[in-house]
């Protein structure tokens, strides 16, 4: 073993009191950012996939959407298919998806239930490989390739001019006006269905209200038959985010080739609905995108926000929404803000530590400068003494570290053991869990490294400076 | 063995000031010296006179302000900073009063020490070591720590620990210094049979006149300059009583 390494473990052991303290704090600083890092990729994880079901990394919107109508009916966006041929030619890599989504209401009227809303995301089972809610199915089944998608026809309502200075009045009706006609299927939110046991149950059907439209009052009435519940891991977005095929929603919101003609009645309004319609697949509301998965995952706001501008220099004219736009939208900043206030919390504390290495090795320094002396009068050059001081850092960083990384890992077993779980709405939990991924590890384990060598290296110089005399000296005066 | 030169150290005009706080000392006082190679070299004289300090200068711990000190020949004050390290640790020995062996260290390794730090094999110093550390009559304490040790059983190791490197000058500041006269006497005798056998330079400061009986050579110092310089034809061997 070299020397200076020896020299350096035996300095270790001697002041093994107070490098055991510093270790200590290092090590359970690292361990509470670990902890800490690591449920927030598991947060990040659970908001991540559940937000992702709807909204991907980026949202192309029209140009007069705000991201609230991401939740209800927003406004046509006319070459959606367009775009989201234009996205995957021109970023390879890139998938994008075109979704319809309508703002839902249900439950009017049934007994010893509320009226309740729900927003309803049009996808596509077949070519859709951003939402995966396939795999978060709990009870009941995902769409078949016979399910009764499409009627053929528009819903039906009636559209009664105002009078005077009234309001022009839309109405439809959720009641199956065809006998034979079965109801669209839909997927629902196990949430939703603890809400209201009445009404959402697999197998049921129910009667919806729909706005068809951003812009105009106009609501059809239709009706759906539950074929499954998901549950995303966010039991908020399980009550409220409800799938139907996306051609369901374009034939509801009569995005295609309408044939049929309204029946005006003057003085009363507009029959309007049973219109054939051959629904076109090029149209939608928004076209969602998702970029390939990054490198690594420790900064995806700013990736995402990366993607964002990619996006946003294709499509410069159209409203572009990132997931952490949406994130902010539906928890605030708040993420951020815990980010910040972990990365910030570490740092002074590791500051401190660094300091105090520094000077709990300039005291051992000070009485320790006639051995210094007396290793130089013995043919050790300035550079050895430095590193017997520089290895003291590293090993007090790489003990840290690594017990910082035990013992995280050793927390982290024991809650998942344990089994801790935090109170969500409607009685549901969310459990707590930990992702730990290599880049935290890596910082967990190079940072004291870095910090107690860095720390190490003011006093290693003081030390290899030393005159051997004044060493020598000195060292007789502590006698 | 490399090259013998003779003399093995030699000062020209050599002085040292220290200036501290605006005061001027001046510690040696242009003193010029040779020592042959196998001299056994005592330096006395009153504290402060510069004993110390004409030490640390041979020992090239210490430069001096002016004038110059050769060693084998060779102007050390030519020498970069890597080879004075490197002179030091193969061509010189110390031992100092307070014996400075590592407290954690066993006393084994603490003679070794010296051997390692100059990146020797490991087997090697271990074997040196040890023949030293029986020669010192000290071998059967290898294993304990430095610390544990008295202090003429300390002062023996450090000189096992000055000779692992095989030196061909020994410098020791008042070797016998924190000694009583017993233990003083042993010391002395023992570096005084290292001198005869392994015809090793010392150089011994002392301001003590019964070790300075040791030695076929004995200067004195005053001041900063030598004020006596005694070559002995007959070197007074010490019999215990
Ligand atoms: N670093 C220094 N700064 C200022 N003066 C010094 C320094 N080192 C030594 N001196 C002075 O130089 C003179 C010689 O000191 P030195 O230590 O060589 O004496 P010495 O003969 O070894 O004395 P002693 O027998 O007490 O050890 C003394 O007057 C001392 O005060
Ligand atoms: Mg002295």
């Amino acid at each position: 073993m070299d020397i200076s390494r020896h020299l350096a473990w035996g300095e270790v052991k001697e002041h093994k009191r107070i490098y055991g303290i510093i270790i200590v704090v290092i090590s359970l600083t690292m361990t509470s950012f670990m902890l800490e890092n690591a449920y927030l990729n598991y947060m990040m994880q659970v908001v991540n996939d559940t937000t992702k079901i709807i909204t991907a990394d980026v949202i192309i919107a029209n140009s007069d959407y705000t991201i609230r109508d991401l939740y209800g009916t927003g406004c046509e966006l006319r070459n959606a298919g367009e775009i989201a041929d234009r996205i995957e030619r021109e970023l390879p890599g890139y998938e994008t998806s075109i979704r319809v989504t309508a703002q839902g209401t249900y439950g009017i009227g049934a007994a010893g239930e509320g009226a309740d809303a729900c927003s309803i995301q049009g996808i596509d089972p077949l070519d859709d490989s951003i939402s995966d809610i396939r795999s978060k199915i709990v009870e009941g089944r995902f769409f078949k390739e016979d399910d009764p998608i499409l009627r053929g026809h528009t819903p039906f309502y009636i559209k009664i001019r105002g009078p005077g200075s009234l309001p022009d009045f839309t109405y439809g009706t959720g009641q199956r006006l065809l006998k034979n006609e079965k109801p669209y299927p839909i997927i629902v939110g196990a949430t939703a269905a603890k809400l209201h046991p009445s009404l959402i149950k697999v197998g049921k059907t129910l009667d919806l209200t729909i706005s068809m439209s951003g812009r105009e009052t106009s609501y059809a009435g239709i009706t759906v038959k539950i074929i499954g519940l998901y549950e995303s891991g966010t039991p908020t977005l399980d009550a409220i985010v409800w799938f139907m095929h996306v051609d369901s929603l374009r034939e509801i919101k009569g995005y295609g080739n309408i044939t049929g003609r309204d029946w005006y009645i003057p003085g009363v309004g507009t029959f309007r609905g049973f219109n054939p319609i051959e629904i076109d697949r090029k149209r939608g509301d928004v076209v969602l995108v998702k970029a390939p998965e990054p490198f690594y995952q420790l900064d995806p706001i700013g990736y995402s926000e990366e993607v964002k501008k990619k996006i946003c220099s294709i499509v410069p004219n159209l409203k572009v929404f990132s997931w952490h736009d949406f994130l902010v939208y539906i928890a605030g900043s708040m993420q951020d803000v815990v980010t910040l206030m972990v990365w910030g919390s570490m740092a002074v504390t590791l500051f401190l530590c660094g300091a105090t290495i520094k000077y709990v090795m300039d005291s051992i320094i000070l009485r320790k400068t006639r051995e210094i002396g007396s290793l130089k009068a013995f043919g050790a050059r300035d550079r050895l003494i430095f590193k017997i001081f520089l290895y003291q850092g590293l090993f007090i960083g790489i003990i840290a570290g690594v017990v910082g990384i035990i013992v995280s890992v050793i927390v982290m077993n024991l809650v998942s053991w344990y089994g801790l779980s935090m109170e969500f709405i409607a009685g549901t939990q969310l459990d707590i869990g930990f992702i730990v991924n290599w880049i935290t590890i890596l910082v967990a384990l190079l940072l004291p490294i870095i910090l107690s060598v860095l720390a190490a290296a003011f006093p290693a110089k003081k030390a290899a400076g030393l005159s051997p005399v004044e060493a020598l000296r000195k060292g007789e005066l502590s006698l | 063995m490399s090259k013998s030169y003779d003399p093995i150290i030699r000062l020209e005009h050599v002085s040292k000031v220290y200036n501290e706080y605006g005061t001027k000392v001046l510690a040696l006082d242009d003193i010029s010296l040779e020592i042959s190679r196998g001299e056994f070299v005592s330096i006395v004289g009153p504290s402060g006179c510069g004993k110390s300090t004409m030490l640390h200068c041979m020992g090239l711990l210490d430069r001096p302000s002016s004038g110059t000190i050769y060693i084998e020949g060779k102007d050390t004050s030519k020498i970069s900073g890597k080879e004075i390290a490197l002179f030091r640790g193969y061509r010189l020995g110390f031992v100092f009063q307070n014996y400075n062996l590592i407290p954690r260290l066993t006393v084994l390794e603490n003679v070794m020490l010296p051997g390692l730090i100059m990146g020797k094999n490991k087997k090697d110093v271990e074997h040196r070591a040890y023949t030293l550390l029986r020669e010192t009559g000290i071998s059967h304490r290898a294993d304990h720590r430095g610390i544990h040790l008295s202090g003429g059983e300390q002062q023996k190791v450090a000189i096992a620990r000055a000779l692992i490197n095989n030196p061909v000058i020994v410098l020791a500041d008042e070797p016998t210094g924190a000694l009583d006269t017993k233990n003083s006497l042993d010391i002395m005798n023992l570096l005084s049979k290292i001198n005869r056998e392994k015809r090793v330079t010392f150089i011994v400061v002392s301001h003590d006149n019964n070790i300075s009986r040791y030695g076929n050579r004995k200067i004195l110092l005053k001041d900063g300059k030598i004020t006596e310089d005694i070559k002995k034809k007959n070197r007074r061997k010490y019999e215990h009583t």
